[in-house]
């Protein structure tokens, strides 16, 4: 539809998938934090069954998420941020984006290689990636909690510059992933 | 005459019987160690894992025309258990689940076979953890040039043996059916 005007807000569906993964991604940290110190059993298991099926379930809404925004490119940053503001903003959705992967695979990897074939909810079982190794299953623990600690601080970052956008800059950032709010025109 | 005839061809055919029950008698077989395999697949957190005995002896009596007088007698040493997973073996030998160091061992012998349409069933008794239940098994057997081969499998309840003390209990977590399978290479008992 070339009479479109161009987009100010991500769309609906941008949204939704965006807050049902954040929210995900802080269940995941959750998780993690509080099955890493127990010792191996019923609960600990249980712990991780739901990491691994949240895990799985980034990992689709992730391959949606990068399909809806090939379809529905999202709206522009504003006009007046600088050259290196929008190098570092376009570094970090890649480097999302990026992890979004990363963080579901490595520990369908790391499942794999310690013979924990990763369960969906109970409903169905991913096949295992590689055969168990122990070598490989150390070097993948080791990629997936570097990976993790590299999604805090950009997610902590990303907050931070979602902030600033609304506080400092008032502009409509923030706004435009906001459900159930307008976007003042902050360009 | 003709009764006489009728003696000799019966006693051809009793005589032709008992060649055919000598020629066939009971072959006395032993898995060969490296070769054979007896894993056990449990369901833990909805999907399946699987772990390996890697030390058994199983004395395997079978003919497919004896098989009453066929037997099995499989005996293993559940410290060998493997799930490519130290944390996970170390606690399935400990008190909560196996708990090895009062029962090392298991015992498995059939007491009866009958055949089946896909190869065959054993009645038997299983061994595990101080408690012995009724385990049936079914199995193929397949002669082969050097001995044989018995491939088969079985399904128990873990928690009729008493395998998960405590938490273990629950079934939340791991499932209370485990599946059993084997694959025994056969040399003849010297």
């Amino acid at each position: 539809m070339p009479t479109q005007e161009p987009r100010t807000r991500f769309t609906a569906v941008a949204q939704l998938l965006h807050w049902i993964i954040a929210t995900l991604i802080v269940t995941q940290f959750a998780l993690a934090w509080t099955a890493r110190d127990l010792p191996l059993g019923t609960h600990k298991l249980a712990l991780l069954a739901w990491h691994k099926s949240f895990g799985m379930t980034v990992l689709m809404l992730a391959i949606i998420r990068v399909v809806w925004r090939r379809a529905n490119p999202p709206p522009e940053l504003p006009a007046g941020m600088t050259p290196f503001e929008r190098t570092l903003a376009r570094a970090t959705h890649i480097a999302f984006y990026a992890l979004l992967f990363a963080m579901p695979v490595t520990g369908w990897l790391m499942s794999s290689a310690k013979n924990y074939s990763v369960s969906w909810f109970g409903l169905f079982t991913w096949p295992d990636l590689i055969a168990q190794n122990k070598t490989a299953f150390e070097a993948l623990k080791t990629t997936h909690d570097y990976l993790s600690g590299v999604l805090l601080v950009i997610a902590v970052f990303h907050i931070l510059a979602a902030l600033k956008h609304h506080f400092w800059n008032k502009d409509d950032v923030l706004l435009r992933m906001l459900p159930f709010t307008k976007s003042k025109r902050g360009s | 005459m003709r009764r006489a005839a009728i003696s000799l061809a019966m006693l051809c055919m009793a005589s032709a019987a008992s060649v055919g029950r000598a020629a066939s008698p009971v072959q006395s077989y032993t898995a060969d160690p490296p070769a054979s395999r007896l894993d056990f697949i449990g369901i833990q957190a909805g999907a399946e894992f699987k772990g390996t005995f890697r030390k058994f002896t199983a004395a395997i009596d079978f003919s497919p025309d004896a098989l009453a007088s066929s037997h099995f007698d499989v005996q293993i040493d559940l410290n060998s258990l493997d799930t490519m997973d130290d944390d996970r073996d170390t606690t399935m030998r400990g008190p909560d689940i196996f708990d090895i160091a009062h029962f090392p061992a298991s015992h498995y012998v059939t007491r009866s076979f009958t055949k089946t349409p896909a190869g065959y069933s054993a009645a038997g008794t299983l061994s595990l953890h101080g408690v012995t239940k009724e385990v049936p098994i079914d199995f193929v057997f397949v002669s082969t040039p050097g001995g044989a081969k018995l491939e088969g499998t079985a399904k128990l309840n873990r928690l009729e043996f008493g395998v998960g003390q405590g938490d273990w209990k629950s079934t939340e977590s791991v499932k209370d059916v485990v599946k059993v399978a084997f694959s025994l290479i056969l040399k003849p008992k010297a």
